[in-house]
Order: C-alpha cells, then structure tokens, then sequence
C-alpha cells in the first residue's frame, strides 16, 4: 500500500484570514481517510487546496508520485483526482445525463462501461436519465454528484460533506455507499462534520481545529477518544 | 401598407436584434458580464464588410467571412486584455471597462474611417419579391432565414457538442466545471469569438437593411439587442431570440401604427413594464437551493 496522496505543510489564507495551518496529512492506496471538524476548521479549504481552486502559499501536494502544488484546477481531474464538492454543485439546468457526461469530459475511452457503472450502482440515475438535474430531490442530487465524480474513473474520490442536509435514512444510504466504493477498491478521503458516522467507515482520521490538526489516529481510535467524544459525538 | 408587411419588416429588424442579443447573452451567461463594446463590434464588422466589398471587390460571401474573422479575432483580444484581468474585480469595474472598450473602438473607427457617412451595399442585391399584395425585399427574407439558421445551429452547438455543454456548465458554476476538468479561461475565450462572429453577421445584415454606417452605427442597435437579451431573461439562449423578435415586431409596429418619434421610447417602456411583472425576463430561469 503506497501512499496515493500526501500533503505537506501548506498554509492557506483568505485575504488576511489565515484559514489552513501548517496542514499535513496523507492517504494510502485502497484507505478511507476521513477529515473531521467543526464548521470553518478548514476542512472543505483542504480539499478545496487538493484540487487547485484554493492555493497554499507553503509546502507541498504531491498525488501519485507528482507535485501538483501548482497544477491548475481543470487539470488536477485528468490526473485521478476527483472532488464531490460541499452542496453537491450538480449543474441544476442541465440533465442528470448530461451531468454525467461532463464528470467524463476528459476522459476519453471507455464512456459506456463508466456510464453502466455509475448506472448500476445508482440506478435511480438511469430511470431520471432526461430529468433536469435541479428537480431531482436532494438525495438524488447528492448520488448524481457522486455518479459524476465516478465518471473520471478516480484514483482518489474526494467528499466534501455528503450527508450534509440530508435526512437520516439517506446519510445512511450515502455511507452505505461510501462503504461499498471503498469494498470495490476506491481510495477516498472524506471530509465530514458528521464525525461519528465518517470515523466508523474510515481506516484512520485527522481532526481538524481552526485550521490545524490537532490529532489523528485510527478511526476506531478516534471513535473510543475521551477528547473527540467530548468535542464532536455529544459526549 | 398592410398588416402583414410590417409583421414580416418587424420580424426581420428582430431576426437581427436577436443575433446581436445572442452574443450578449451568451457573454452574459457565461462571464456574467454586459459586454457593452458588443454593439461596437457590429460596427466594426460592417465596416471590414465594406471595405471588402467596395475596396477589394471580393464576393458577397467572403466579404461577410472576412468580416467574422476580424471580429472574432478583436472578440478573442478584446476579452484577453481588458476583462480578463477583471475576472476577479467587482462587477462595476468590469462595466466601466466594457463602456471604455466601447468607447476605444467606436473613436478608432473615427479614426481609420473618418466620420463620413459610407452608404452600405446590400449584401444580396436590392431585389424584393411580391407575395400577393405585398412586395418585400431579398435582405429581409435573407435576414430571417439567417436568424433561423443560427438559431438552430446554436440550440444544436449548446445542447450536443462538448464544447457547448462545457460553456453551459461554466455559465452555471465555474468552481465545479474545473473539477469536471473544463479550461474556464478557454472556454470565455470560446464564447467571445462565437458572439463576436454573430455580430458581425449582424452588422452585414443591419447594414444591408439599413445602409447608412457611421462609427456609432452599432450603438442603438447594441442598446435594443441588450434591452431584448433581458426582456427574454438575460442568460437564455431561447430567450435572446424571443425578445429580440418581440422586440423588433414591438417597434415597427410602434413605428407604423403610433409615431415614428416615440417608437423608441415605446420600446423601452415595454421592457419597463416586462421586468416589472417578471424581473428574470419572460424565459430568465430562477433556480434554487434543494435539500
């Protein structure tokens, strides 16, 4: 198991705002790794780092064995990364197809066996085929965002809060799934508020606090801490 | 002088204001932007068509070729060196540039072609045919057959190509049609040479309809397809045409039934009164927020 992602030492502002500090974690091939916080702790800036839409002014990401550090973002997907982002992003007016069609922009052979995949795995995508992607329901929306990152055949999927807004029976639904990509040999990193949900699914996790990581271990780890069970399982 | 025969004239004026709101809409939509130098872009198409014609002989159509090639080219360079460089600034710095460009270009092309009146040759002869009792001339049945021609074209290029759906996916959310994988920069790029084209197929049109080209021909008629871009919900490709078909229809109308003098001002105030029933103009799209 090579380590598939590393990042190392970046700082991240807003203007004036030092949103990410001296950040490094890494994931390994065939792991879940899950990123947990609270609200503005710098979760959603790190994948955001991840994919070049956000830029770190120090230190490294290296994907793969290559320094992407300064790649920018519409070349990071070709690259095996791919980001489900935080409130999906689905493209509203478009169709659910075509949604999936553009999560396979670059990718060049090979559509149909994707599209069959992504299909089978949610089928409720297939009967919406044609349906404008804006009037699916949020569970919907949330699996067509999940489809279309799928689309580019990803080395590494990122999650940025997929139960987010979510009622109960499809956060579990949405882990469910999350669960069975990982079975089928998806690497993920996932980013979540919902801490107790994604540390039972993850190999190991880092837990994020105004922007630095404050610990990190395995999940189970981290699930039985007397600190992370004070600060985010309500006790 | 019947009812039919203004119908068909309105029709045609708003085949052209339709063509010229395409490109602000697609700008629009895409840059989210008024690209008020679009107007000045028509202009310095008929012009390159002129002088293609009258100084260079060339035929009809490579005079019109000719005149789209510019004009995509000073599309292309306009969006590079003035509101690329914007692309993070407030909207308001992004709208007193597009009226700077629009201002360069217009004193530019007094310029290079002084402010004399050049008398345009219709690009398709001054022959008319007589349908019953009405006689309408070739460039305004040429003109809403191009309409329709690009209309077609332009639903077929956005709703099947790649590169159309890619301008669409940035038109909704540039962030996740990076993630897709999408150059956002090229495709802006593509967008303004595709408008610029436009225009000057509509400054051919315009001009051979209404054959007096000065540096601020394109003005007016920039203002009217800007008013039917959001009349027909700016942003909607649908829309663009609709309002400037309506738009053209509304002022001849106006012009034959009403006054001449006010036909302007009766247009605008249609538009006054459409953004206040409907403000996303009659086919704006209002989305939201689903959870």
């Amino acid at each position: 198991m090579g380590i598939i992602l590393k990042v190392e030492n970046i700082n991240v502002y807003y203007g004036n705002i030092h949103a990410i500090k001296d950040v490094s974690f890494e994931v390994n091939e065939g792991e879940i790794v899950t990123l947990i916080g609270a609200n503005g702790a710098g979760k959603s800036s790190s994948l955001n780092t991840i994919t070049g839409l956000l830029r770190s002014r120090t230190g490294s990401i290296e994907f793969d064995g290559e320094n992407i550090s300064h790649t920018p973002a519409h070349k990071i997907v070709s690259k095996g990364l791919a980001l489900v982002p935080e409130g999906r992003r689905i493209f509203q007016q478009m169709t659910v197809k075509e949604n999936l069609d553009m999560g396979a922009y670059t990718g060049r052979d090979g559509f149909d066996d994707r599209l069959a995949e992504v299909y089978e795995r949610f089928p409720r995508l297939k009967e919406r085929e044609k349906q404008i992607a804006g009037t699916l329901s949020g569970g919907e929306q949330q699996m067509l965002a999940m489809g279309r990152a799928l689309m580019s055949s990803p080395k590494l999927l990122m999650l940025d809060e997929p139960s987010m807004g979510l009622a109960p029976i499809l956060v579990e639904q949405i882990f469910d799934i999350i669960s069975s990509l990982h079975k089928a040999g998806t690497t993920i990193l996932l980013v979540e508020q919902n801490a107790q949900a994604a540390l039972a699914v993850a190999n190991r996790g880092y837990v994020l606090e105004t922007g630095r990581i404050v610990t990190s271990g395995t999940g189970r780890e981290l699930l039985n801490s007397a600190a992370i069970k004070k600060a985010y399982l309500g006790g | 002088m019947s009812f039919l025969y203004f119908l068909i004239n309105g029709i045609s004026l708003g085949s052209i204001y339709a063509i010229i709101a395409l490109g602000y809409t697609m700008v629009y939509g895409i840059s989210k932007m008024l690209n008020f130098a679009h107007g000045d872009v028509i202009m310095v198409g008929a012009y390159i068509c002129f002088f293609s014609l009258t100084r260079f002989n060339l035929p009809p159509l490579v005079a019109v070729a000719a005149a789209m090639l510019v004009c995509m080219v000073l599309g292309m360079t306009i969006e590079k060196l003035a509101y690329k460089p914007l692309r993070q600034a407030t909207s308001l710095a992004v709208l007193i540039t597009a009226i700077g460009v629009s201002y360069l270009l217009q004193n530019l092309a007094l310029l290079l072609f002084s402010p004399n009146v050049k008398v345009f040759p219709s690009i398709v002869g001054n022959g008319k045919i007589s349908m019953g009792d009405i006689v309408v001339s070739h460039v305004t049945i040429v003109t809403i057959i191009v309409c329709i021609v690009i209309m077609v074209g332009m639903t077929l290029f956005t709703g099947r190509t790649k590169i159309g759906k890619a301008m669409r996916a940035c038109s909704e959310d540039k962030a996740a049609a990076q993630l897709m994988g999408i150059n956002v920069d090229a495709t802006i790029s593509v967008t303004f040479i595709i408008g610029s084209g436009l225009a000057a197929i509509a400054g051919v049109l315009l001009c051979s309809t209404y054959p007096t080209l000065v540096p601020t021909t394109g003005s007016m008629p920039g203002i009217k397809a800007f008013t039917a871009a959001v009349f027909g919900g700016i942003g909607s490709i649908p829309g663009a045409f609709l309002g400037g078909l309506l738009l053209g229809i509304i002022e001849i109308f106006a012009k034959a039934y009403i006054s001449t003098q006010i036909s302007d001002a009766i247009v605008f105030a249609v538009l006054i009164i459409v953004l206040l029933v409907k403000p996303t103009g009659l086919l704006g799209k209002k989305t939201r927020e689903k959870v």
